[in-house]
């Protein structure tokens, strides 16, 4: 049984390091998309963001907000206006992706404590630029609130400085990033986004390679050998054992080589990783073989998948948590691998998590391994049986 | 006759009975923008899970805690009595992170020692992790400015603005992108399709006994109705995702349209170069996937270019995304970027005649190849042009 078993799976490695499609999508893209993918991310935070001020009050006071906001690390101050609408002109070319409104009178008000409102204005269309603009320009704009409030409080309350700055602010926060320290934009994609990769170069490949059904036509040569025609049980297993196998490669070439290199957290443990690949890989690999009974074309399930490769990757709570979308798109997400293994993988590898821990998201996957067994099964013999004139497969 | 023969090809290629080509022309295109658009229709982060560690048993910690619960951006979900059980439920995915109110903090604060509350978010999501981290600081800013100095205000305010996007939400940032994303992929892939489906099928002879002889038109009648389609979809996409923020004028509008228009001719070129390079719909289409399907990462929207390493600026500039994408962004700040993005229309002008003529030169010689090989195919098995062209029907 075994050896007939092996002989499937042997027939099949064959075919798709044979097949320059199956080379594509099964080998090329694993690997090429693996370094493509962080490449961009590679200097991992946005720094010295082109910025201006727009300074309406050219005081001493100003002029120290601005000198604390060249010195901030995610903003550069590149220009410094007198007139708003110089620096609308400047983000609408792009030279800048924010500006700072420095009010007339600021220093003025400030001293005779009047409060005094810092506009902050960022491009609207990027979220990054948003957030870290924002935060560099309020953090020195708040300094320089915090340092006239701590004098009003000495004068007021006729305590020494360092008693002002303990009533102005009793309970200050200190914050930890706990599994990011260092705040690295592709620590928090890239990881994501390799098992979609895998999940998806995975289920096209099966559909290319026409799942476990027999008499593929595109194997004109090789359609009527035994291996082909071996038993519906045999040829279904016999395949999935060789998709098994090929990424389990992948899964520790992304483990050891890529986390390496990209410099990403690498805390999983041997027994979790382990369950891990097998249920995902079972529960792809098994959707593969569902989805792969439906199309006519080779081509046809590249030309679906490619279209549904950005919803797949945001349903898996990736970005957009998915408590804030609709019930029914969650619903949709529970019919899809990748929903329970992009958090358990980044439960599993990036935050050490047990296997205890992750049990739930890998119980999913393992249902979701075995009614996708079924359904494959059912269907390669529905498919076995049916004569189909159209196609390549 | 010229037209005749136009109009019988564009019959013949689109209107056919061929599903293929209308689900990756129509359905899936507009379905999977409807769909990502739905993802954000909150709009805003809100109800983010957090967790406390109750170290201290005081009025403060009790205020801090109740000022938490009623904050709409967060979602206090477990009260810990140990750090390890917040942190635990982190690594699970439960909780986005936690605080900790440790021993004696009302004690401490009045006794003007300032104890610090550890805030630890998990890292793992920038968004929610972002907006989490914001409201704890606020909160517990708020609730010590209220300590000592209730009635010294705060002698600076700020206020953070985004131009174009004032309510600061997330169909406006990210679904814009990913809506002209998804058509900058589909673009690739349906002029891949359409143009080698003939090759696939062996239907070049076929297709140009349609289009009277004449490869121009047959090269007409497949490119401008998906284009157009394309176009007119990827817009009416795009008004429904921009109801949201302030209306275009006219003038945006049409420039928009337009870089979006260019956006689209210069995908399909760029997809029906892969055809004639390659000849094969299989490996054209991957070659598009990969290109076309991370382009969204490579833009510059969620991560800017500026920041990435030099040679994938360079991929970055070659993508028409970026350009389209730029466009789009410089009209949401109004009519003063109407020059500048007048040279991102320049690059996706030239881009779009680039891979056109490149396509057109490509696929006339695979054309002419193809014709070669079918008259030859119809030889060897004696079959004339005719009797091809009913098994082809029955094919398709």
């Amino acid at each position: 049984m075994i050896r007939r078993l092996w002989k499937v799976a042997f027939a099949e490695w064959k075919l798709f390091y044979t097949d320059p499609a199956a080379i594509l999508l099964l080998v090329v893209a694993g690997v090429l998309y693996a370094f493509y993918y962080p490449t961009p991310y590679i200097n991992q935070t946005v720094s010295k963001v082109p910025v201006a001020v727009v300074d309406l009050d050219n005081t001493a006071m100003s002029r120290d907000l601005i000198r604390m906001a060249s010195a901030a690390q995610q903003i550069e101050v590149k220009s410094i206006y007198a007139e708003m609408n110089e620096a609308e002109a400047a983000m609408a070319r792009e030279e800048i992706f924010g500006f700072m409104v420095i009010p007339e009178n600021m220093e003025k008000d400030i001293r005779a404590k009047r409060p005094v409102s810092v506009n902050i204005f960022t491009h609207g269309a990027y979220v990054m630029l948003h957030g870290a603009i924002g935060t560099a320009f309020s953090t020195c704009a708040l300094t320089v609130g915090a340092t006239n409030k701590v004098k009003q409080i000495a004068l007021g309350k006729k305590v020494p400085s360092a008693k002002a700055i303990a009533m102005r602010d009793p309970i200050p926060i200190s914050i930890q990033t706990m599994f990011n320290s260092s705040g690295s934009y592709s620590n928090y994609v890239v990881p994501s986004v390799l098992v979609v990769i895998l999940q998806q170069s995975l289920i096209i490949g099966i559909c290319v390679l026409g799942g476990s059904r027999a008499h593929r036509r595109f194997r004109k040569k090789f359609r009527d050998s035994p291996v082909e025609n071996e038993t519906a049980e045999y040829r279904y297993f016999g395949r999935a054992l060789a998709y098994f196998l090929h990424y389990c490669s992948f899964i520790l070439f992304y483990h050891c080589i890529i986390y390496n290199l990209f410099d990403f957290p690498r805390r999983g443990e041997l027994l979790p990783m382990v369950v891990f690949s097998i249920v995902f890989l079972a529960s792809v690999i098994n959707l593969g073989m569902v989805v792969s009974q439906v199309f006519l074309r080779r081509e046809s399930s590249m030309q679906l998948f490619l279209y549904l490769s950005i919803p797949i990757l945001f349903l898996a709570n990736f970005s957009w948590p998915s408590y804030l979308m609709p019930r029914w798109m969650v619903s949709i997400s529970y019919i899809l691998p990748s929903t329970f293994a992009v958090p358990a993988w980044l439960s599993i590898e990036q935050m050490g998590a047990d296997i205890y821990e992750v049990a739930p998201k890998l119980y999913q996957l393992a249902i979701q391994a075995v009614v996708y067994l079924i359904l494959g099964l059912l269907l390669t013999r529905a498919r076995d049986k049916a004569k189909i004139d159209i196609g390549d497969m | 006759m010229i037209l005749n023969g136009l109009l019988n090809t564009i019959r013949k290629i689109y209107f056919s009975h061929n599903i293929v080509l209308w689900m990756i022309l129509l359905v899936l295109p507009v379905g999977v923008s409807l769909f990502t658009m739905g993802m954000f229709t909150s709009q805003i982060v809100q109800h983010v899970p957090i967790g406390i560690v109750m170290q201290d048993d005081s009025r403060l910690a009790d205020k801090i805690n109740a000022r938490l619960r009623s904050s709409p951006v967060l979602d206090v979900k477990l009260e810990c009595g140990s750090m390890n059980e917040c942190e635990r439920a982190v690594v699970r995915g439960d909780l986005q992170g936690f605080l900790v109110l440790p021993n004696e903090l009302e004690r401490r604060a009045l006794r003007l020692e300032t104890p610090v509350i550890p805030v630890y978010s998990s890292g793992q999501n920038y968004l929610t992790n972002m907006f989490a981290t914001k409201e704890i600081r606020s909160v517990i800013s708020s609730v010590g400015s209220e300590m000592f100095v209730p009635e010294i205000a705060d002698p600076v305010k700020t206020e953070i603005h985004s131009v174009g996007n004032v309510e600061g939400n997330y169909q406006g940032f990210l679904a814009l992108g990913l809506v002209t994303a998804i058509f900058h992929l589909a673009a690739m892939i349906v002029g891949v399709y359409v143009l080698s489906f003939p090759l696939r099928d062996h239907r070049v002879t076929e297709m140009i006994r349609y289009a009277g002889g004449s490869r121009l038109t047959l090269w007409v009648a497949s490119v401008f109705p998906m284009n157009i389609a394309l176009w007119l979809e990827l817009m009416g996409c795009y008004a429904y995702c921009h109801r949201m923020l302030a209306p275009l004028t006219f003038d945006e509008f049409v420039m928009t349209a337009a870089a979006q228009l260019f956006m689209i001719c210069a995908c399909s070129g760029a997809g029906i170069v892969f055809v004639g390079v390659v000849g094969v719909m299989r490996i054209a289409t991957g070659a598009a996937g990969v290109i076309g399907s991370p382009a969204f990462a490579f833009a510059g929207q969620t991560f800017p270019v500026m920041a990435m390493p030099f040679a994938v600026r360079c991929f970055a500039f070659v993508l028409p995304l970026t350009h389209a994408l730029k466009v789009q962004s410089m009209m949401l700040l109004g009519d003063v970027s109407m020059e500048p993005a007048w040279q991102s229309m320049k690059i996706l002008i030239g881009m779009a005649i680039f891979w056109n003529i490149l396509g057109a030169l490509l696929m006339s010689m695979r054309w002419k190849q193809h014709l070669r090989r079918e008259a030859a195919r119809g030889q060897s098995s004696g079959m004339d042009v005719a009797g091809m062209d009913t098994k082809t029907e029955a094919v398709t």
